[in-house]
C-alpha cells in the first residue's frame, strides 16, 4: 500500500513537470501549428538562467526562478520575431526546419557558455519528509504545488481574461480571429512568451532533483511530444491531462510491470489512444 | 479529416525523427574538425621533410608528429571527452617545451582532436581522416564502440589505438595494434563484493547505467555476487539520457530492503541516484562503478557523507603515486577543477607512447612503437608516475595496480587489493 501510495506521488511529480512543458508546447501549436522542437532547448535555458542568478548573481531561489522566466520568455519572443514570423507565409517543413535549427543552436550556446559539465542547483527546499513510511521532500511537494497553482492560473487567464481569449479565438480560427480584429502578432509573441515562461518554470522546478547540462532538454521534449498527442494537438486540458498519464504509467508500469520497458508503456498507450481517439483524448481548439 | 489525420502522423513522423537526430545531432560543429589551439602552436614550426638521420639534433629544426584523438567533444558526454582530452593536452603541452628526440631528430607533437559525438561510425570517419590527412601513428579514443569500430581497419590502415576504456573484450579480440589503457574492470568485482557484503550484508539491488558498458559490469558482478551466498533483489538499469527522476526506480529498488546498491554511469547523475536512495531512507553502501568517480560524485552530494560505505576507485587525488601531486597542482592550475583518473591516465598514456617512440627509434612505425610499449613503460620519468604501471600484457592491455578505495566515517580510506 505504501509502495503504491510513494509511487503515485512520484508520478504526480514527474506528471506536473510534463504537464507544464507540454503545456508550452501546446500552446503554440495551437496557435501557429509549428511542432516547436526547441521548446527543449528553452527548457534548458531555463533552467541554466536559474542557476546563474542563484550561484552567481546570489539570488534567493523563487526570485532566480522569475528572472529565468523573463529572460527566457524574452528569448522565446526574440525566437518567434527573428525565425518563425518571417516564415508565416512558407510551408510548414520550413518550420520544422527552422525549429530544430533553433534547438541546435541554443544547446550549442549553452555548451560553449556554460560548458558540457553536469551542474547541480542547489535548493532552499531539500529537507525530506517523512509521513508515516512515505518519503517527499520539500522540492518535490513545491514542484506538485507550484505546477497545479500554474494550471489553474493558466487556465483562468485564458478562459477569463479578454486576452486570453484572443489566444482561444487565435488556436480556433484563424482567418476568424483575423476578420474580428485579434492582433495576430501580438497573440503570437505572448503565446511565444507564455510558452518559455512555462518552459523555465518546470526547468527550474526539476533542476535541483535532477542535473543541469546542455543536453537536458531531451529528457522531457519527446515526452513532451507524446502526450500532446495523446492530448490533442493544441488543447490545454489534454496537455495537462496527457502530462499525468504519461507521468502515472511510468511510475506505475515501472513497479507492476516491468521496469525495464517502462517507455514502452508510454508508447503502447498512444498507439492504443490513437486508435480510439485518433484526433487525441482532446479534439484541438477547445480548452 | 483525412487531412488532420495526415498531420499527425507527420507530426509523429517527426517526432521520431528527432528523437533520432537529438541522439545524434547534439553537435553542430561535427563537421569540422575541432583542431585543439594549445596542440596547434606546434604546428607553427617548419614542418621540414628532411628526415634527419644521426647527427645532432639541435641545429636541425624541429619536425612534428601528429598525433590523432577522437572522442565525444559535443553533446551527452562531452564533459568524459574533455576529462580524456584535457590530460592528453597537458602533456603535450609540456612534452612541446623542450620537444622530443627520436634517431637523432627533434619532434614536436600536434594533437589533432576530432569530435565523435560518442559515436562508433564517426569515430571511425575520424580515424580515417586522421590517417589519411595527418598520418597519425596513434588514436586516442576514449569508449568501446569506438574501439571496437577502429579495429575493423586498423590493423589494414597502420595505426595504434590509445584505447580508453576498461572493458576485458578490447584486448580479448587479439588485435595487435590496440593499447588498453585502464585497468579491466575484471579485478574489481572481487574485492568490491568481498567489502559490501562483509560490511552491509549480501542483499544487493542493481542499478546501474543501462549503457553496454553498464550491462557487462552487471553480467559480471551479479554472478560472483551470487555465487558468495549473496541474493539479488532487483535487477534494472537506468537510462540516464531519459530518466527525469530517480524516485521510481529507487523506490522500487529499496522495496525489498537491500544491503546494498550497485550504481554506476557518469560520476554526477550517478551521485544524485545515490542522494536520492539516502532521501528514500536507504541505509547501506554503495558498489560504484568505476566509470563514476567518488570523489567527482561530492560534487552533487557535497560530502563524503552521503556516500558513507561506499566502495569504488580510488580518486586520483587522494592517490599517492610519485607523479600525482605535481600533476594534480598542474591540471589544477590549468582548469581550475581537480583531474580524474581519465585525466590522469591519457597524460601518462601520452609520455609512455613518447618513450615508446625514442625506444623504438621511429616515430612513424606503429608496429616497432608498439613492440617497444614495455620499454616505454620502464623508462618512463619518475615525476610523470602519475599511476604506477609496470607492465603490458602480451594482449596489449596496461596492467596496473588496482586502487580500490572506501568511504569510512566521511573519508576516503585506501581499500588493499590482492
Amino acid at each position: 500500500m505504501e509502495l503504491l501510495i510513494q509511487q503515485l506521488f512520484n508520478g504526480l511529480t514527474i506528471g506536473s513537470v510534463y504537464s507544464l512543458v507540454a503545456l508550452g508546447l501546446t500552446l503554440v501549436y495551437g496557435i501557429l501549428h509549428i511542432p516547436n522542437f526547441a521548446h527543449g532547448a528553452l527548457y534548458m535555458v531555463g533552467a541554466y538562467v536559474t542557476l546563474t542568478m542563484m550561484v552567481q548573481g546570489g539570488f534567493h531561489y523563487l526570485l532566480a526562478i522569475v528572472i529565468s522566466i523573463l529572460v527566457v520568455g524574452l528569448i522565446s519572443v526574440l525566437m518567434e520575431r527573428v525565425v518563425f514570423h518571417p516564415l508565416r507565409d512558407s510551408t510548414p517543413i520550413q518550420h520544422k526546419v527552422a525549429a530544430i535549427g533553433v534547438l541546435l543552436f541554443l544547446e550549442a550556446l549553452a555548451h560553449y557558455i556554460w560548458g558540457a559539465d553536469y551542474q547541480q542547483m542547489p535548493t532552499p527546499y531539500g529537507q525530506v519528509v517523512k509521513v508515516f513510511d512515505l518519503t517527499f521532500t520539500m522540492q518535490r511537494i513545491l514542484i506538485v504545488v507550484t505546477a497545479i497553482v500554474v494550471m489553474i492560473l493558466l487556465y483562468l487567464f485564458l478562459k477569463k481574461t479578454y486576452t486570453g481569449a484572443t489566444i482561444i479565438a487565435m488556436s480556433q480560427n484563424r482567418e476568424g480571429a483575423y476578420l474580428v480584429g485579434i492582433n495576430a502578432n501580438k497573440v503570437a509573441m505572448l503565446t511565444f512568451f507564455i510558452a518559455g515562461a512555462l518552459a523555465a518554470i518546470g526547468a527550474s522546478l526539476t533542476s535541483p532533483i535532477n542535473l543541469v547540462f546542455p543536453s537536458m532538454g531531451h529528457l522531457v521534449i519527446l515526452k513532451a511530444f507524446v502526450i500532446i498527442i495523446i492530448g490533442g494537438m493544441g488543447s490545454v486540458p489534454g496537455a495537462i491531462l496527457g502530462g499525468y498519464i504519461l507521468g502515472f504509467s511510468e511510475s506505475l508500469g515501472a513497479t507492476y510491470l516491468f521496469s525495464d520497458y517502462k517507455d514502452l508503456i508510454a508508447f503502447v498507450l498512444l498507439v492504443i489512444i490513437l486508435t480510439v481517439k485518433p484526433q487525441g483524448i482532446f479534439a484541438k481548439g477547445g480548452v | 479529416m483525412k487531412k488532420r489525420m495526415y498531420l499527425f502522423l507527420i507530426s509523429l513522423l517527426v517526432a521520431v525523427f528527432t528523437l533520432a537526430a537529438c541522439a545524434q545531432t547534439d553537435d553542430t560543429g561535427g563537421e569540422t574538425p575541432s583542431e585543439q589551439p594549445d596542440g596547434d602552436s606546434s604546428s607553427e614550426q617548419p614542418d621540414s621533410t628532411d628526415s634527419g638521420s644521426g647527427g645532432d639534433s639541435s641545429d636541425k629544426p624541429a619536425q612534428t608528429v601528429n598525433i590523432g584523438y577522437s572522442g565525444p567533444l559535443s553533446g551527452p558526454a562531452a564533459y568524459y571527452g574533455e576529462n580524456t582530452l584535457t590530460g592528453l593536452e597537458l602533456a603535450v603541452e609540456e612534452i612541446n617545451e623542450e620537444g622530443f628526440e627520436v634517431d637523432g631528430q627533434l619532434y614536436n607533437i600536434n594533437l589533432v582532436a576530432l569530435d565523435d559525438k560518442y559515436l562508433p561510425n564517426e569515430t571511425a570517419a575520424n580515424a580515417k581522416r586522421l590517417v589519411q590527412e595527418h598520418k597519425t601513428p596513434i588514436i586516442f579514443t576514449p569508449h568501446s564502440g569506438g574501439i571496437f569500430a577502429l579495429q575493423v581497419f586498423n590493423e589494414q590502415d597502420n595505426f595504434i589505438i590509445g584505447a580508453y576504456s576498461s572493458e576485458p573484450a578490447i584486448t580479448e579480440a587479439g588485435n595487435s595494434l590496440t593499447v588498453r589503457i585502464p585497468p579491466s574492470y575484471a579485478g574489481y568485482i572481487e574485492p568490491f563484493t568481498t567489502y559490501a557484503m562483509e560490511r552491509f550484508g549480501n542483499k544487493i539491488a542493481a542499478l546501474p547505467t543501462n549503457s553496454q558498458y553498464g550491462k557487462d559490469w552487471t553480467e559480471a558482478l551479479l554472478p560472483y555476487w551470487e555465487d558468495q551466498g549473496g541474493e539479488v533483489v532487483y535487477n534494472s538499469s537506468i537510462d540516464f539520457a531519459k530518466d527525469t527522476d530517480f524516485f521510481t526506480i529507487l523506490t522500487n529498488a529499496l522495496e525489498d530492503d537491500p544491503d546494498v546498491l550497485f550504481i554506476g554511469g557518469p560520476s554526477q547523475p550517478t551521485a544524485m541516484v545515490a542522494k536520492q536512495a539516502r532521501e528514500l531512507g536507504f541505509e547501506g553502501g554503495f558498489i560504484v562503478m568505476d566509470q563514476a568517480k567518488l570523489d567527482e560524485m561530492t560534487a552533487v552530494t557535497g560530502s563524503y557523507e552521503a556516500l558513507e560505505g561506499s566502495i569504488g576507485v580510488m580518486p586520483l587525488i587522494e592517490a599517492d603515486y610519485p607523479g600525482t601531486p605535481a600533476f594534480v597542482e598542474k591540471y589544477k592550475a590549468a582548469h581550475d577543477k581537480n583531474p580524474g583518473s581519465e585525466a590522469g591516465l591519457h597524460y601518462i598514456s601520452m609520455y609512455v607512447f613518447i618513450e615508446a617512440m625514442k625506444a623504438a627509434g621511429s616515430v612513424d612505425d606503429p608496429a616497432a612503437i608498439y613492440a617497444q610499449m614495455q620499454t616505454g613503460l620502464d623508462n618512463l620519468p619518475e615525476d610523470k608516475r602519475v599511476y604506477e604501471i609496470p607492465m603490458i600484457d602480451e594482449k596489449g592491455g596496461f596492467v596496473a595496480d588496482l586502487s580500490v578505495a572506501a568511504v569510512e566515517d566521511g573519508k576516503v580510506v585506501p581499500i588493499p587489493v590482492e
